[in-house]
């Protein structure tokens, strides 16, 4: 009985669906397809709707607005990341808010640290990106650890450790702000790898702008933000790690059906506890850029994210039973809820109809997922009886 | 008929035009971005909107749903990314970590003016951060000895005060604490000051840790709450620990609740600070800068109406109650 439900498990992931009636094969492709069609949607709908501006020049979709959401979706999706692999699995991590707190507040006492002992500030950045990725993936372990050998449920775990960490994160910063930090950080955080200058005098530039006045600074827009590019290399690592190793096959695997995973040799133990420090570690790393981007460390920054970021992994179709889902789905689900929050914001909506509208579609996800789930699960069923 | 419709055009045309010519203030427009939604920043917003209305410009506000710099600066981006703006109100949510962000929103063209909460010191002349129009809110040290005074004296000058505060590295609060202590160790050296806890603008929290502290301090005598959060949640557990009348809670901001809790002989003092004078006099302060003034002053305190039982019946008191529409 097992086997073939694993199976039909096991192709939600990898999509052969050559067999269905073209009807049935239509609905399943619409049904992982959606969230794109619906970002697409939404992106219409505002690039419509959002005015132009008395000069022509300024709407939705212009390079300033779409590097904005690249920018606003980072911390999001970087906890959600971690976060795919944790859920593909059949867990969950709730301590990701604020282990991205507590890295933030590491990072800034070690950068502060190791400026004011001598340090240069790149090699300072440096110990700041160790001490927060060190410092989230032991949280990670931990969490790992009292899952995968003493069995108690992720839930319960990751909410434990979650006061924990935020406990030790508000004693570690002293008042929740780790301030005193080398100004130039910023750069870090906030510079870009081009600069484009629009109108007369303008053009590319490459790591640098060159020394503007008021009136050319505002025509100039930052394309590819360091937190981005940071951003971008994890997700494609992550795209790497869960689509062509065994580490990802494992993943799915271990989601999908737990015991055969046992019986087919899988290191199930080792493989959870490594989900989750993969979890923190991508937090952690969420938390290192809020503090480049913030100048200073917040033991509370990541708190009010860990529901957006579940959100976002929800609607980018990863199911919360586990075993399907893909990293590409995450960072669709990411850029819904930031395309929604700076187009409402546009269009001058109150930004609470957010909340609202990212409920209503993390819904009509799991609706969505469900329903594919039984197209599927019939065929495998059927298949089985003849 | 086609006459008319002629004349009806060239109406319309000239009625368009209108708004266009009248002043500096037809031609620009504001966004309102405050710290977090609470009863204090929706007179503010009442403020900012009459100001509006006055002078016969678009304002565009934002509320972030909850206090913290990753809620705030994507709405702030957004907004900044409307391209229309000409001037921003903000309360920024710290006064360190946002300074980046509005300095952003600055090189965008946008000109800042903080109300409520500073940058840096909340000294824009000769400061660490010079670049915002002005400062308009209240003197929140000399907010902190009021409220020192206050409790004080309504205690009797002697036992132990506990501080109940929002959050941290936040311009605002900070400076009560900061008055509030500075009193009491310079002027009341029989009263022990216990706290600051932090909140993080949760009520129920803040009346829980004030619960805890009651439990630990039997001879507790009186709670000083830092804002709107603070001061209801301490008040809360006041009353449901059976000890109203007996701890004394002063409240910083001037909310029904607030002002309700004195009724029943819960809060001794409240502190209303001027919100809607806040939003007003900055919208007027972004017109002026529009239309060439040079001289706005940096800093603005808008002052405090100090509340008590006596005297909360007085209209010219009263008005200073924070009215919110709905309530």
């Amino acid at each position: 009985m097992a086997g073939p439900e694993t199976k039909a498990v096991a192709e939600l992931a990898t999509a052969s669906s050559a067999s269905l009636p073209t009807s049935r094969q239509f609905i399943l492709v619409l049904s992982r397809l959606w969230a794109w069609a619906f970002l697409g949607l939404m992106i219409v709908f505002f690039v419509i709707a959002v005015p132009v501006w008395n000069d022509g020049s300024v709407n939705f979709l212009t390079l300033r607005n779409s590097q904005n959401i690249l920018v606003a979706i980072t911390p999001v999706l970087l906890l959600g990341l971690g976060q795919t692999f944790v859920i593909i699995g059949a867990g969950i991590d709730l301590s990701v808010g604020w282990v991205m707190s507590l890295a933030s507040v590491l990072s800034a006492l070690a950068i502060r640290s190791a400026f004011n002992a001598g340090l240069p500030l790149f090699p300072s950045v440096i110990v700041g990106f160790a001490a927060a990725v060190l410092g989230a993936g032991l949280v990670g372990l931990i969490n790992g650890a009292i899952i995968a050998k003493l069995k108690v449920p992720a839930f319960i775990v990751t909410l434990g450790t979650s006061f924990i960490v935020r406990g030790v994160a508000l004693l570690m910063s002293e008042n929740t702000t780790v301030i005193g930090l080398p100004a130039d950080i910023r750069d870090y955080g906030s510079e870009s790898l081009f600069y484009f200058i629009r109108g007369e005098g303008g053009g590319l530039y490459f790591l640098a702008p060159p020394e503007l006045t008021g009136e050319m600074l505002r025509r100039m827009d930052r394309i590819l933000a360091y937190p981005v590019i940071v951003t971008a290399i994890v997700v494609a690592i992550a795209i790497f790690i869960l689509r062509k190793t065994q580490f990802g096959r494992h993943t799915y695997a271990i989601g999908g059906n737990l015991e055969a995973a046992l019986r087919t040799g899988i290191p199930v133990d080792r493989h959870i506890i490594k989900l989750y420090v993969l979890s923190s570690v991508t937090a952690g790393i969420a938390g290192f850029l809020s503090t480049l981007r913030f100048t200073a460390g917040s033991a509370v920054i990541g708190d009010p994210l860990l529901l957006s970021s579940i959100a976002a992994v929800i609607i980018g179709g990863v199911s919360l039973f586990g075993g399907a889902g893909t990293v590409m789905g995450t960072v669709i689900g990411a850029l819904i809820i930031a395309v929604l929050t700076t187009g409402l914001v546009m269009l001058n909506v109150q930004s609470f109809w957010q909340f609202i509208v990212v409920g209503a579609v993390v819904i009509l996800a799991v609706l969505i997922d469900q329903s594919r789930g039984l197209l599927v699960g019939r065929r495998a069923r059927s298949r089985h009886a003849t | 008929m086609l006459k008319k419709l002629f004349l009806v055009a060239v109406a319309a045309l000239a009625l368009a035009a209108v708004p266009l010519t009248a002043s500096a203030a037809g031609k620009i427009k504001i966004g309102f971005l405050p710290g977090v939604v609470d009863p204090f920043y929706q007179v503010m917003q009442l403020g900012v909107e009459a100001a509006a209305k006055d002078l016969g410009l678009e304002v565009v506000t934002q509320v972030p749903a909850t206090w913290g710099v990753e809620v705030q600066t994507p709405i702030l981006d957004a907004m900044i990314a409307r391209g229309d703006l000409n001037y921003l109100i903000t309360a920024p949510t710290d006064k360190d970590q946002m300074i980046g962000p509005l300095k952003a929103a600055l090189d965008s063209g946008v000109k800042v003016i903080t109300v409520d909460t500073f940058l840096g010191d909340g000294n824009y002349v000769t400061g660490p951060v010079t670049f915002p129009i002005s400062y308009i809110g209240s003197d929140n040290v000399e907010g902190g000895r009021i409220s020192a005074r206050g409790l004080a004296k309504a205690i009797g000058g002697k036992g132990t005060v506990y501080i109940n505060s929002t959050n941290p590295n936040v311009s605002s609060v900070e400076g009560r604490e900061q008055g509030f202590a500075e009193v009491m160790a310079k002027e009341f050296p029989d009263i022990k000051v216990l706290g600051p806890d932090y909140n993080l603008d949760d009520m129920n929290k803040a009346a829980q840790q004030t619960a805890a502290v009651l439990e630990q301090n039997p001879d507790l005598a009186g709670v000083f709450g830092t804002n709107v959060f603070s001061a209801q949640g301490a008040g809360t557990a006041v009353v449901n620990a059976g000890l109203g009348g007996h701890v004394q809670v002063v409240a910083y901001d001037a909310t029904k609740a607030a002002i309700e809790l004195m009724g029943k002989g819960v809060v001794s003092l409240v502190l209303a600070q001027k919100p809607y004078d806040m939003g007003y006099m900055a919208v007027q302060f972004a017109v002026a800068d529009a239309a060439g003034v040079t001289s706005l002053p940096r800093r603005v305190e808008t002052g405090f109406a100090i509340i008590d039982k006596d005297n909360v019946k007085d209209p010219e008191i009263a008005r200073f109650i924070y009215q919110v529409p709905g309530q």
